[in-house]
């Protein structure tokens, strides 16, 4: 049955420049479809969401018996991964440091500034390596005092580690796994030595912040620091890139829109909402049931992996009206851009002030902007999905 | 402008805290307080914190019904 290969089809790397067919194909074969390898795709609004919130739907690999030793609280369940998402919160946001994120506004919009005034008028740009790469990194740099000047080291281990939790059926994973753990282990050593250095002197970073904690209750140990200090400068520069590339492309590809927001700035924020649903950066997320779990007349059974589509719930036809028009006036706009549930992005609030600034600077530069190719090269993630680079005449 | 939150839709995810926290508030982990008069200097940061709540339980307008004053 040809919906059996549907993952395949989807992870295959012709499908990169336009997966929503096969979503569709995917909803169309119903709520809940069986893959030839035993996994399992959920590609509906309605079936996402409550397989999101169910506490039995397991992000833990130990789950279908992997081996780890420590891991990321976005790999946890509860108890663990509230415990350590509260930690790492407390230097972040609320309730602890309400301030953080917001404080850096005016920081994010000076380098974006610096970015676009050495970009030049009239000439040929890649928008992701001169613009919207730099960005993210620097401002995550910045929040967790990693210096900037080492982005070649973490890129390169950065690289790895997403290409061994990416999404690939049937393929020989013993290479990419090897070169994940390693990568992993230097990256680990390098943060938490970066951390160490200011152990007694803090300077204003969430680096600081981790080292410094006075009570030993709500203290990680160098074992989490390194977990949680990973997870934060991967997420942090491997997603919004895609946000802020997905959106100039979006709009340089439906002039009508471009002009309504460049006469009405005050619906950018709504526009960057319908940007996530319309092209999130993270196309898909894994799931493990810890026991059976009935969904739509279909068994999850215990052990499998189950692959939500959220980029496929996005354009569900049964939840939003057009699911296939970017709208950014569009009502009551529940996307799964930052996922849902305990696990919803961590980062979410820092990358949506990251893409207001990046496009509300860029929009009146792109009224006389051109696509150089369409579609664009995209980057080899099926799961953090986004162009490798997006050449423009600015 | 201003502002009200449908606590019985709001799940404390905190969206509106970070993007806007001038005026909203997180009580313990998930008790939300606002302010329902938006300070005119803070009213990008709730039209933000609407768009971007998870759950769309927050609404705005210049003047909401008598009961949510």
């Amino acid at each position: 049955m040809a919906s059996e290969t549907l993952l395949a089809r989807i992870t295959d790397y012709s499908s990169r420049p336009d997966p929503y067919p096969l979503y569709a194909e995917l909803r169309e074969a119903g709520p809940v479809v069986r893959q030839a390898d035993g996994s399992y795709l959920v590609g509906t609004y309605h079936e996402i969401a409550a397989l999101l919130h169910d506490p039995r739907m397991s992000v833990d690999p130990r789950t279908r018996g992997a081996e780890a030793q420590q891991l990321p609280f976005l790999r946890l369940d509860d108890p663990e991964h509230h415990r350590l998402r509260t930690l790492a919160m407390r230097p972040f946001g609320p309730p602890h440091t309400p301030h953080r994120v917001d404080g850096m506004r005016e920081e994010i919009d000076r380098i974006t500034r610096e970015l676009l005034d050495s970009l030049g008028a009239g000439e040929r740009i890649d928008l992701v390596d001169d613009f919207a790469y730099p960005l993210p990194v620097t401002v995550i740099c910045r929040l967790l005092g990693v210096p900037r000047e080492d982005e070649p080291l973490f890129r390169a281990w950065s690289d790895a580690l997403v290409a061994a939790a990416d999404v690939r059926p049937g393929s020989d994973t013993t290479e990419t796994d090897k070169a994940g753990e390693q990568a992993k282990m230097e990256m680990g050593g390098y943060l938490v030595n970066l951390a160490e250095q200011r152990r007694g002197k803090p300077s204003d970073d969430m680096l600081s912040a981790f080292v410094n904690e006075p009570d030993p209750a709500l203290r990680l140990s160098r074992e989490e620091l390194a977990e949680t200090a990973i997870l934060l400068l991967i997420a942090g520069h491997e997603t919004t890139v895609n946000l802020i590339t997905n959106g100039v492309l979006t709009l340089l590809r439906r002039p009508d829109q471009l002009d309504l927001l460049r006469r009405r700035p005050d619906l950018l924020p709504r526009a960057v909402e319908e940007l996530l649903r319309f092209e999130p950066p993270v196309h898909m997320r894994e799931r493990i049931p810890r026991a059976d779990v009935d969904v739509a007349g279909t068994t999850l059974p215990e052990g499998a992996s189950v692959v939500l589509v959220l980029a496929s719930g996005n354009r569900d036809p049964k939840r939003f009206d057009e699911p296939d028009r970017f709208d950014p006036t569009r009502p009551d706009n529940q996307h799964f851009g930052f996922g849902s549930g305990i696990h919803l992005c961590y980062g979410g609030p820092l990358a949506r002030i990251e893409a207001y600034s990046a496009l509300g600077a860029l929009l009146p530069r792109l009224g006389t902007a051109r696509l150089v190719e369409d579609p664009p090269p995209y980057r080899q993630n099926a799961m953090l999905r986004g162009p490798r680079h997006l050449p423009l005449h600015l | 402008m201003r502002t009200v939150v449908d606590l019985t839709r709001c799940q404390g995810y905190a969206q509106c805290v970070f993007l806007a926290p001038g005026v909203f508030e997180l009580h313990g982990e998930e008790g939300l307080l606002y302010a329902t008069a938006v300070p005119e200097d803070q009213e990008d940061r709730v039209r933000q914190a609407a768009a971007a709540c998870p759950v769309q339980a927050i609404l705005l307008g210049e003047e909401v019904s008598i009961g949510a004053r």
